[in-house]
């Protein structure tokens, strides 16, 4: 196949609700429940119409976060959001200290 | 194609209870999470691991899978599933999704093919591909210039008999300029197959930045060093310097030391919002090997009266 293929940003096309829990393979109410109790998107969304919510590529790379740490270790959503908020600030400090301290790879 | 042993994988023996090959998995999804683990390729473990559990941890794909195992293959040996190996059993496809099975080895395609996406049980409804997510590792010049990237990923798809198999499926990607690390982009139609002519799914690329020789990136901001001779940053100088877009001259304040990020303005990732690059400065001393490089440093020490450890009180 040689024909190229435009990439489109995320940030340029973001996904709905049903996209996104339809991408994960989650239902609808397993996202809503999440962005309900502050596990996804701002705490400011989970008091607003779940139709107008809508992911970037933060809350998508997140959401399969906690996808895969709930599954792999049957744990409580809370405890997989804290995983998730972690491996953020871990993602975080690292990305910053290989900007600050170029030989330390 | 090679038979894999599952139960190695997880460590466990082939009798293990499902709370021990429970158990083993945790430990070990602990023990290679890609976002933290230290080891190395612990991603591609990983996927091991997954795979083996997704076998192991569903009754009936485990007691077909033991069948096997009591005819003698062993791991590493050249294997081809005796015909009829799964009368008998009807997988239900429990906790392999096909997001994951696209993953997993050709030995569990060949086994286990049937429930992955695109599998013939599904063809009769009318179905939506599935969205499939992976990775793509850019060299960072892609995103100041946007470049075509070719992308070679194992996708589920069916054979002429009807079976589902994993097949190398290449795609030349155009990557929009001014994408950073952590960004999602969607190619659409590119997933898995849609059923009854519905729709195909999209595909989804995380990005990532190989290593840079010269430059580090966070977010949309650009950090590189910019190495200067000690009279450039005492005396403030211009230098020219290469940086992602081109050649730029910077003006280095007099009185400058290391460390000192001299913030060039929009001139990181060409975002909506472009990044900054920033030169940290790094001040280089010239040799003192020959006698003559050597009597300038004695000069300077004699005549600039200079202790750098003066606010440590010595």
């Amino acid at each position: 196949m040689s024909h190229e293929i435009d990439a489109i940003l995320l940030e340029d096309t973001l996904l709905n609700l049903d996209e996104l829990a339809r991408s994960c393979q989650v239902s609808r109410e397993w996202v809503v429940e999440r962005v309900q109790w502050g596990l996804l998107l701002d705490e400011d969304s989970s008091n607003t119409d779940p139709t107008a919510w809508l992911f970037d590529s933060r809350s998508f790379i997140r959401i399969k976060r906690i996808i895969a740490v709930e599954r792999d270790f049957e744990c409580n959503p809370e405890l997989a959001g804290l995983v998730a908020d972690m491996i953020e600030e871990i993602e975080l400090l690292r990305t910053r200290l290989k900007a600050t301290k170029p030989n330390e790879d | 194609m090679e038979f894999k042993d599952y139960y190695k994988t997880l460590g466990v023996s082939r009798d293990a209870t499902a709370e021990e090959i429970k158990k083993a998995f945790r430990r070990l999804a602990r023990k290679y999470h890609p976002d933290v683990s230290k080891e190395t390729d612990a991603e591609h473990k990983m996927k091991e691991v997954n795979e083996a559990n997704a076998v192991l941890s569903d009754p009936e794909k485990r007691a077909a899978y033991d069948q096997l195992g009591q005819q003698g293959f062993q791991a590493g040996s050249d294997f081809q599933p005796p015909p009829g190996w799964d009368a008998g059993f009807e997988f239900s496809g429990r906790g392999s999704n096909g997001a994951q099975a696209a993953d997993f080895s050709d030995f569990f395609a060949e086994l286990f093919g049937k429930q992955m996406g695109g599998g013939a049980r599904q063809t009769h409804h009318r179905m939506r591909g599935e969205d499939h997510h992976a990775k793509i590792m850019l060299d960072l010049e892609d995103t100041y210039h946007g470049a075509t990237r070719s992308l070679t990923l194992r996708m589920p798809k069916l054979d002429n008999q009807g079976r589902t198999v994993l097949a190398a499926h290449t795609l030349n990607v155009r990557i929009p300029k001014g994408v950073h690390a952590g960004q999602i982009i969607r190619l659409a139609g590119q997933g898995g197959p849609g059923h009854a002519g519905e729709a195909a799914g999209d595909l989804f690329l995380e990005v990532h930045f190989k290593p840079h020789s010269r430059y580090r990136i966070e977010n949309k901001d650009v950090y590189a060093t910019l190495p200067a001779a000690p009279w450039e940053a005492a005396l403030g100088a211009t230098i020219k310097i290469p940086v992602p877009d081109g050649l730029v001259e910077v003006r280095v304040p007099e009185n400058s030391q290391s460390g000192r990020k001299l913030r060039l303005k929009g001139r990181g990732i060409p975002a909506a919002t472009p990044g900054d690059l920033y030169l940290v400065l790094e001040v280089v001393l010239p040799p003192a090997t020959t006698p003559k490089q050597r009597e300038f440093y004695q000069t300077m020490a004699q005549e600039l009266a200079f202790n750098p450890r003066q606010n440590l009180g010595v």
